[in-house]
């Protein structure tokens, strides 16, 4: 079965209520990404990027407000389903990497995919192989501790790939790269979507993923803004 | 199971890998596994000490004096502070690890898995824990029984069948108290931690910087 929309949300919104105040972080958002496509979610600090992951992720349940992941409601899901929708719909990948600090680079690509019941053989295969595919192929029994930022962010990044997922979410990959390392990384990330059709959706106040995605939706205050294709981007630059 | 268009498969984490991150766990992190055995050790030791003194005291003198009162009630003392030590420092374990429990979620993690590996940790940090109170301790009542009695009266203790109900020589019902009764405590320390990082919020969980 193919979907058209990998992600489509309607009227979301999340109030973080604090005391007297309430803080609303998202405030009625409608976007629609389609599959295959990559999308950044670009944003000041506080605009609610992270939590609009979250909401699309199932790591947090939205105030108002739906997500579909391919066409399915997931505030229908419960506990085990939301587990089942992380673990084979969704692949993460974080600024701060949060690679498992005890595992190899090998084990951590292989996480994902015991929870999804992989036979072993087939888990060790797999995950060598997208260990070689992001050129890691030399560094599988590293600890995360024994490897650069970059280099954990490509674990990050295979492990994000482990089960197939239909999205990856990418907050602010490169945040905590040089400059150098981050562009690599996007690269990386970019051939990965046009290779396995993986549709990727980053958050980012990086102005070099521009050139890379399809669509940018500028996120202000909880709301889009305006969302923008590359190809308005990149005429706005020629002016 | 299908929701929509999907077929819900299941979720897994095979006794055997768990069991195996569990013990990286436990290297990797061997300062505060180290400082969490100790405080079982001491509880156990205390206890094996207390009874095996009075084992020997009974096989020198001959006097069934079995344990007072107020011995049982040091006991259940230092077992009980014993375990608020356990508690405090899985609690700590676990807000160490909030990125790592939201992370484990985010790849598919149930709360039941999370409740496993920190379940299994302090089942083996008590077994660990277990055992070497019971050295430590069984050495003291030793040292306590040959300087205030003699040897032989040690000696004879050790083998006494009958302490603690068991039909078996003292020294062999002691070491299986200790290590069953380490698990337990260590256990029932660990619940309450165990259960709130099973059910941490995983956005919650991500969003804590240590
Ligand atoms: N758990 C929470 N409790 C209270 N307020 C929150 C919580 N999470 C987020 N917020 C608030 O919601 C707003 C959006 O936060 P969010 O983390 O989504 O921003 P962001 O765009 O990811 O920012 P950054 O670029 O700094 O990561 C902020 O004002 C933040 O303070
Ligand atoms: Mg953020």
């Amino acid at each position: 079965m193919r979907y058209e929309y990998t992600v489509e949300t309607e009227d979301l919104a999340k109030y973080y209520y604090m005391g007297r105040y309430v803080v609303k972080a998202l405030d009625g958002v409608n976007i629609r990404i389609r599959r295959g496509e990559y999308v950044s979610i670009m944003g000041p600090s506080g605009s609610g990027k992270t939590t609009l992951f979250n909401m699309i992720g199932g790591l947090d349940r939205p105030t108002r407000g739906r997500v579909y992941i391919d066409e399915v409601d997931i505030s229908k899901l419960d506990a085990y389903e939301l587990a089942w929708l992380r673990n084979r719909k969704i692949g993460y990948v974080f600024q701060t990497f949060n690679l498992i600090p005890v595992l190899t680079a090998l084990e951590n690509v292989m996480l994902p995919m015991i929870f999804a019941g992989v036979p072993r053989e087939e888990r060790i295969k797999r995950a060598t192989e997208l260990l070689q595919r992001v050129g890691l192929g030399d560094r599988l029994y590293h600890k995360p501790t024994e490897l650069s930022g970059g280099q954990q962010q490509r674990v990050a990044i295979a492990r994000a790939l482990a089960n197939d997922p239909a999205i990856v979410l990418a907050d602010e990959p490169t945040g905590n790269l040089d400059l150098h390392t981050g562009l690599e990384i996007i690269n990386l990330m970019r051939t990965l979507n046009k290779e396995k059709g993986v549709t990727i959706v980053t958050a980012t106040h990086d102005l070099k993923m521009i050139d890379v995605s399809d669509r940018i939706v500028y996120l202000r205050d909880g709301k889009v803004q305006r969302i923008e294709t590359r190809a308005e981007v990149s005429a706005e630059y020629e002016e | 199971m299908s929701v929509g268009e999907w077929e819900i498969g299941s979720i897994e984490l095979p006794f055997s890998e768990a069991f195996r991150i569990t013990l990286e766990n436990i290297r990797k992190r061997f300062v505060r596994a180290a400082i969490t055995t100790a405080s079982i050790i001491l509880g156990i030791a205390f206890m094996v000490s207390i009874l095996m003194m009075s084992q020997v005291q009974q096989s020198a003198t001959g006097v069934v004096e079995g344990i007072r009162a107020y011995q049982y009630w040091l006991l259940f003392i230092s077992l009980l502070v014993s375990g608020v030590g356990i508690t405090n420092s899985m609690l700590i374990a676990v807000a160490e690890r909030y990125k790592e429990i939201g992370t484990m979620k985010c790849l598919g993690a149930l709360d039941r898995h999370i409740l496993t590996f920190f379940l299994m940790e302090s089942s083996i940090i008590g077994g660990i824990g277990g055992i070497l109170g019971y050295i430590i301790g069984l050495i003291a009542a030793i040292i306590y029984g040959a300087m205030q009695f003699s040897m032989e009266a040690v000696g004879k203790a050790l083998l006494s069948v009958g302490l603690l109900g068991f039909n078996i020589p003292a020294v062999i019902s002691l070491l299986l108290a200790s290590v069953i009764l380490a698990i337990l405590l260590s256990i029932v320390a660990s619940l309450y931690p165990a259960y709130y990082a099973a059910k941490l919020n995983p956005a919650d969980a991500l969003r804590y910087e240590i």
